[in-house]
């Protein structure tokens, strides 16, 4: 019973979208009925297999070494969590969003097509069948950027289809390297290397970990490879910006997870030149994205490059290799999906409300829509980090992880950015709500309008709601997160 | 000993007198003679093969019972009935196949010398085969140019007319340096029949004096033969030459007289000079270097040629460069493939100039390629022999060509000498040969550009048959390659 | 069963094209009929000789004591056999409507089903003269049909086919004749026909194989012999589909397997500078392929440059000389067969009814011939190396080989493998971005008639999608084929 619930997750939206364009069903309200009924169908499965311990089913086998197999464990539940609900939200929005444009039925589509890929790769329990469903997601989320069709967007989402599959082909090759020197490619938590294959080739296997973790970085927007992330966000409808930043590039984060704990093992990593390169790295990012967030005008596009940075608080988190700083990096998963999707789904409803996209023409816009401007401001406290906001939690852990690592130079530098971060990202937040509220004198003050019905504003509201109960009720899950981020070790 | 030993004689005989004969008759009456001789001559040969096969060793036939050395011989062993009965079957079918040509090239008060003419060429390509004498040899070698400087020049329009002058001249010089090295050498030994040369020359040899006049006659002799045949880079009189004469013309001369020579050439290497003597002196080197160069310079000439006869012709000479490269080889296999190839060339090279004669008719008598385009789909018989005579030259298996090429790399490799060298002009060749043909085969099945005249098979069955007679040679000669190869090396042990 | 039906196989189609001369209408049902049943019963006979094989060898024609003409029907051919034999009918049928309305498809037909009987006698040949014999005669039953629409780039293209692939040919004959003077006139066998070569020195040896391995690769479109392929697709589709990525081009990667491992023997050559030097060609060839479809606009080309690169994925897999780099070499061969056969037909059946042939004309259409366009995403899919499809696996068992090879160049390769296959993600899917998702401007003129092409056409086109689905899924039967033709169980 339980594997076909595991498996209809993943064939439900994927039935659903596919039959969604065929259909051509006329009557939009059945339609949206239809849709809103699938998510909440996969929001009840996640719920229902939240609470089971694990559950295992083998799909096929290709050949006796590439099975295509799925299994849920802790880190399944989290992921498959944030999946269902974050799609859930933004499909409600979308049927707003998107009004009566012309391709809403392939927009649909491949939303669900999208989340039937993400459970499946939350669900994955071998890394070929996790290279299968990243490379779906990939080419099933494509679509979804380049919904408007205009040139710019389909640039877009040309770029962020060819990072992506680089990427997945770099991690190829660390799966192919992996597949040699570990005893199964099944995920178990510590890793499974084979030390005596291993021994003699450290060096050209920490080459290949460190390259694979760069290209599943790629969709995890951590540099070198971030550059579609600030092209694809501005064109692409709100909801699909939010579920791209929120719950999407969250798979490239689970991809490297996967990878880093539960394949190669964080002994073998810990410590090396790899691990100091990363960390490097995903704060390189942080840094970089906040400093581009701030200068940034364009209302989305500010986002997205605070979509690049926070991604890599997480990852900054996971590089660690402590619970803690994990704990830290799983809690960012969670607290920022709720945030992210609350906080592009404000500007999409600029967008379609006020034809609003810039940041310096929202002045006074707190009279005309203030539910939106409110939620954007306490999902803004929680992004920064003040308590008793969830963002602040996770960074209290990933701070303490860090200044705990035993790592020299990072178990400062870490905190530090992230201090840093914490000010930039004040910086291009905090200023729209001010503007907002109190825009001065010289602004003419727009009309109040329905700020796009409940659809719209209900979803934000829950969001933002969310980002600051979790912080609140914190005290309740630490200890269930503080178990997950443990069993991560082995 | 069997009667048939008297039919060589038989043979050079009946030439004559019909040469004589045939002067004095009608064009039908004449070319009729001719063909019956040249039948008559086929099936002689044929028979001499068989009783000579049954005898196992060769036969020499004094001619009048004068003992040597003052008489004259004739020498009768296997490869002689082989390549004369292969020169009389081409010489039939060329006969055949180009008798509309004939009719329409030439005057009507001329067609029965061209058959003069054939006799005499018959009688020559005869005696050089059979005869034990080398002096004899000469006279014939004479005779010979001459009816085959009457073959060209009797189409007598003023472009044959020039090449045949020029041929003439060629032919005259090699001719001259062949009677010059006949002279040295009778001087050194005082003999003129082979066997008796053959052993003067072995002692002088042995001897170690007179080291530089025997080099100068074999020398002379060699070379003359040479430039009589067309080796590089005395080649360039056969574009003009085979390019605008009369196509039964080109394809006696091309694949029967410059045969006729090389056949010569061999028989006195192995009877006159004797292996040992000749390797010893290097001209086979000379030989494979002429050869190698030979086979280039053909085919990349051809490869520029826009003209099809004259790029047949180019071609022609490309396949002497061949055979030269198997003598100069050297040792038994070397001299296999070259034999080998001269009957290939003798069987493929006058039906591809036959064909590409049917095929300008067509277009009128047009020779340049952009004329011809689409030709073979106007006259399918002549395109589709066309094609598989390019394929022979090409060397495709399942044709004598193939088995050619197979030969040359063969003797290349077991004799170890030089085999880098030979593999890859044999490959350079081949692609060259490839282009050129490829070039002509596709254009001829073109979309028609200008008005061709289509000729279906009805009106041309004398040409059809001689064709079909030739390629099923051709594929015969290539599947059934053991026994001829046999035969081959059996009589070049006997030569 | 006696081996002489193994001629039947070949000379059936033969026959059957030399008698659809006698046929008085050009095209029509009874013509379809006819070679439709010729190339089914062949298909179906070859199969059974295949499930039922004979052992022995059947000698045709023996030419000199070296030179036989033999026939024997061993794993390797059997495997190429099923390939060639399953893919024909379908091209058949593709074939059927694409050329309904030509001139001369009776000319078409018959030189298409003669090369079927040629390839037929490339597979069975037994040993290397025999298959040097029909590798020539494929060459010359292929040109007639590069040449058929008689276009001034056909017969530029058909002129070029023609002399590379003779020239190839003769560099290959230098090196067939280098075994047979040595001795080495046997039948293939597994591990090389001599110990030594007792007429030549080893570095003598090894530059004829390096001359046989450029020889046959002219077929396999090994740089810098790879011209002829993107000319030669100006053929009419099936001829591109079938001859260009399945047969001819296949049959000269055969023709490489059966040197290297049949006749010349991979323990002479390994290690060697020769390997280097092949590998290195063949790893090269990969990139510039992939390169050069990146930059071509015209999608037939486009493609035919993709299957240059690919061919020398095989060519990899064969120079590492190894038993796994030659058992992934044949697996690519099977199913690059499939799904490039798949993205030409696609590629075809919009030409067919549109008359489009370049990448950027095909913008929006994949909403009036969905069909074909789906068919076209998977194959494009399978082609980049997306799990499940066949792709993937072939690819990762290349890489695998090349891994354990234990060979720098062949992990250079590895590196430009994965390279070209985000070439190969960029070249195709942004066709298939302009097909499903065209841009707004760019809204599709005069298309309103467009309709998916005949029952004849689609059908071959989704059982090659099915396949390529179901070879990729279950690949393990076909893996463990190819492991018992290599050795390794």
């Amino acid at each position: 019973m339980i594997k076909t619930i595991m498996l209809c997750l993943i064939l439900l939206p994927w039935a659903a979208g596919f039959l969604l364009p065929v259909l051509k069903l006329k009557n939009r309200r059945g339609k949206c009925a239809l849709i809103s009924a699938v998510l909440l169908l996969e929001a009840a499965g996640a719920v229902v297999m939240l609470l089971q311990k694990s559950a295992e089913l083998t799909l096929f086998s290709m050949t006796k070494t590439l099975t295509v197999a799925l299994r849920m464990d802790g880190v399944s539940k989290l992921f498959m969590a944030i999946a269902a609900f974050g799609f859930l939200l933004s499909g409600i929005y979308a049927f707003r969003y998107l009004g009566h444009s012309e391709r809403e039925d392939s927009f649909f589509g491949f939303f669900l097509l999208s989340l039937g890929a993400l459970m499946g790769m939350d669900l994955s329990s071998n890394l070929i069948t996790m290279y299968l469903f990243f490379e779906l997601i990939t080419l099933l989320s494509m679509p979804l950027v380049l919904h408007d069709r205009t040139e710019e967007s389909i640039r877009a989402a040309l770029k962020y289809l060819f990072y992506s599959i680089a990427g997945a082909f770099l991690a190829l090759l660390g799966i192919f390297f992996l597949a040699r020197y570990t005893t199964t490619l099944d995920f178990v938590s510590g890793g499974s290397l084979n030390m005596g294959a291993v021994a003699g080739h450290e060096k050209l296997l920490l080459v290949v970990i460190f390259l694979a973790v760069v290209g599943f970085g790629a969709k995890a927007g951590m540099y070198p490879l971030h550059g579609w992330l600030p092209a694809a966000h501005p064109v692409a409808p709100a909801p699909a910006s939010a579920v791209l930043s929120g719950i999407i590039a969250k798979a490239g984060v689970l991809a490297i997870l996967r990878l880093v704990y539960f394949s190669v093992g964080a002994d073998f990593v810990k410590g090396t030149w790899v691990q100091m390169a990363w960390l490097g790295l995903a704060l390189l990012t942080v840094f970089m994205g906040s400093m581009m967030a701030y200068r940034e005008k364009v209302f989305k596009k500010r986002l997205a490059y605070s979509s690049v940075s926070q991604i890599s608080y997480v990852l900054v988190g996971l590089f660690f290799l402590t619970p803690e700083a994990a704990m830290g990096g799983l809690l960012h998963i969670a607290f920022h999906a709720c945030i992210k999707i609350c906080l592009f789904l404000v500007a999409g409803s600029f967008i379609v409300n006020c034809g609003k996209h810039r940041v310096d023409e929202l002045a006074g816009y707190g009279k005309a829509m203030p539910k939106t401007l409110w939620s954007f401001t306490l999902a803004s406290l929680a992004l920064i980090g003040i308590p008793p906001a969830s963002g602040f939690v996770s960074k209290w852990y990933l701070a303490s992880g860090a200044l705990n690592s035993g790592l020299s130079v990072y178990s400062w530098l870490a905190p530090v950015v992230l201090l840093v971060s914490a000010l930039l990202t004040a910086g291009y937040l905090l200023p729209i709500t001010i503007q907002g509220f109190f825009p001065g004198k010289n602004v003419t003050i727009p009309e109040k309008n329905n700020e796009g019905g409940i659809l719209m504003w209900l979803p934000i509201i829950v969001l933002s709601a969310a980002a600051v109960l979790l912080g609140i009720l914190s005290g309740c899950f630490t200890d269930a997160f503080s178990a997950l981020a443990n069993s991560m070790f082995g | 000993m069997s009667f048939c030993v008297n039919f060589p004689l038989f043979c050079v005989v009946a030439c004559l007198l019909c040469a004589v004969i045939s002067s004095v008759l009608k064009d039908k009456a004449a070319r009729l003679v001719s063909m019956g001789l040249t039948l008559a001559v086929l099936l002689c040969n044929l028979f001499l093969l068989i009783y000579i096969l049954q005898e196992g060793s060769s036969v020499t036939y004094l001619m009048g019972h004068y003992p040597h050395p003052w008489g004259n011989e004739l020498r009768i062993s296997i490869l002689e009935p082989l390549f004369c009965l292969a020169f009389s079957c081409v010489l039939l079918l060329c006969l055949l196949g180009g008798r509309k040509h004939i009719k329409d090239d030439l005057r009507e008060e001329k067609r029965n010398l061209y058959y003069v003419m054939a006799d005499l060429v018959l009688s020559s390509l005869l005696v050089l085969s059979y005869t034990n004498d080398i002096f004899t040899g000469y006279v014939f070698i004479e005779i010979c140019t001459l009816s085959s400087c009457g073959l060209l020049m009797i189409r007598q329009i003023g472009r044959t007319t020039l090449a045949s002058v020029r041929y003439m001249i060629f032919s005259l010089l090699g001719s001259g340096l062949f009677l010059l090295g006949v002279v040295v050498a009778y001087s050194l030994t005082g003999q003129l029949l082979m066997p008796s040369l053959k052993a003067s020359i072995a002692s002088i040899y042995a001897s170690g004096e007179y080291r530089t006049p025997l080099m100068a006659a074999i020398c002379l002799i060699t070379v003359g033969l040479c430039i009589k045949s067309g080796l590089f880079p005395f080649h360039f009189w056969m574009p003009d030459t085979y390019g605008c004469a009369t196509p039964a013309s080109s394809g006696i001369l091309s694949g029967l007289v410059s045969k006729g020579y090389i056949f010569f050439l061999l028989k006195i290497i192995f009877d006159v000079f004797g292996t040992e003597v000749f390797y010893a002196s290097g001209m086979q080197n000379v030989l494979y270097a002429f050869g190698a160069c030979g086979i280039v310079v053909g085919s990349v000439s051809a490869l520029r040629e826009n003209d099809i006869s004259r790029m047949i012709a180019y071609s022609s000479a490309a396949q002497i460069g061949y055979i030269y490269l198997g003598i100069g080889i050297s040792g038994n296999l070397g001299v296999i493939a070259a034999l080998y190839h001269i009957l290939t060339h003798a069987m493929t090279k006058p039906a591809l100039f036959l064909a590409a004669a049917r095929l300008s008719d067509t277009a009128g008598g047009a020779r340049r390629f952009k004329d011809l385009q689409g030709a073979g789909w106007a006259n399918r018989t002549a395109g589709a022999f066309f094609t598989f005579e390019a394929f022979s030259m090409i060397g495709l298996p399942l044709t004598m060509g193939f088995i050619s090429k197979y030969l040359f790399a063969l003797a290349a490799f077991r004799t170890g000498v030089r085999m880098i060298l030979t593999l890859v002009v044999l490959a350079v060749s081949t692609v060259l040969n490839t282009l050129y043909f490829a070039r002509t085969v596709i254009r001829l099945y073109n979309k028609q550009e200008t008005e061709l005249r289509p000729c279906p098979m009805k009106k041309q069955a004398s040409y059809a048959f001689a064709a079909l007679l030739l390629a099923g040679v051709n594929v015969g000669c290539g599947v059934f390659v053991r026994p001829l190869l046999h035969l081959l090396s059996k009589g070049v042990d006997l030569f | 069963m006696h081996s002489c039906v193994l001629l039947c196989a070949i000379l059936l189609p033969v026959a059957a094209a030399l008698l659809l001369r006698f046929f008085k209408q050009n095209n029509g049902r009874a013509v379809h009929l006819y070679i439709g049943a010729a190339t089914v019963l062949t298909s179906v006979l070859v199969w059974g000789l295949i499930l039922r094989c004979p052992e022995d060898s059947f000698r045709l024609i023996t030419f000199t004591d070296s030179l036989t003409l033999m026939l024997r029907f061993d794993a390797l051919g059997r495997f190429f056999a099923g390939i060639v034999a399953t893919l024909w009918p379908l091209t058949v049928v593709y074939a059927f409507e694409y050329m309904k309305e030509d001139a001369r498809a009776k000319t078409f037909f018959t030189f298409f089903t003669l090369a079927y009987g040629v390839t037929l006698g490339i597979c069975m040949a037994g040993n290397l003269f025999t298959m040097y014999c029909f590798y020539e005669f494929l060459t010359l039953t292929t040109v007639p049909l590069v040449m058929h629409l008689q276009t001034k780039a056909a017969i530029r293209a058909a002129r070029t086919y023609f002399a590379v692939s003779l020239g190839g040919a003769a560099f290959a004959f230098a090196s067939m004749i280098f075994l047979l003077a040595n001795g080495a006139d046997g039948s293939f066998a597994l591990g090389g026909l001599l110990e030594s070569y007792p007429y030549a020195k080893p570095y003598i040896t090894k530059i004829f194989y390096c001359l046989g391995f450029f020889g046959f690769g002219v077929k396999a479109a090994l740089f810098p012999m790879d011209g002829w392929l993107p000319k030669a697709s100006v053929a009419p589709t099936p001829v591109t589909a079938l001859l260009h990525a399945v047969a001819v081009v296949k049959s000269g990667a055969f023709a490489i397997f059966r040197l290297t491992y049949y006749c010349y023997g991979t323990e002479l050559v390994k290690g060697t500078w020769a390997q280097n030097v092949v590998m290195a060609f063949a790893v090269f060839t990969i990139l510039y392929g992939s390169s050069r479809a990146l930059k071509d606009g015209h999608w037939k080309r486009r493609l035919a440059w993709s299957t240059v690169g690919n061919l020398s994925y095989i060519l990899f897999g064969a120079a590492m000389m190894t038993k796994a780099g030659f058992a992934a070499g044949l697996l690519h061969m099977a199913f690059h067969a499939e799904i490039k056969m798949l993205a030409f037909f696609c590629a075809g059946a919009v030409l067919h009814q549109t008359g489009r042939e370049y990448v950027r004309d095909l913008d929006g259409l994949g909403k009036y011939m969905p069909l074909s366009f789906a068919c076209f995403t998977v194959a494009a899919l399978a082609l980049i190396g997306i799990p499940p499809l066949s792709g993937f696996v072939s690819k990762w068992y290349l890489l695998t080989a090349a891994a354990d090879s234990e060979n720098i160049l062949a992990y250079v390769g590895a590196g430009i493998l994965l390279v070209s296959a985000l070439l190969t993600a960029i070249y195709m899917l942004t066709t298939v971005r302009r097909a499903w998702f065209p841009g707004k401007n760019t809204e599709a003129s005069g298309l309103s008639g467009t309709r998916e092409a005949n029952l004849k056409m689609t059908v071959p086109m989704l059982l090659l999608a099915l396949g390529i689905l179901l070879t990729g899924v279950f690949s393990q039967p076909i893996l463990q084929a190819i492991e018992r033709i290599v050795g390794l169980r």
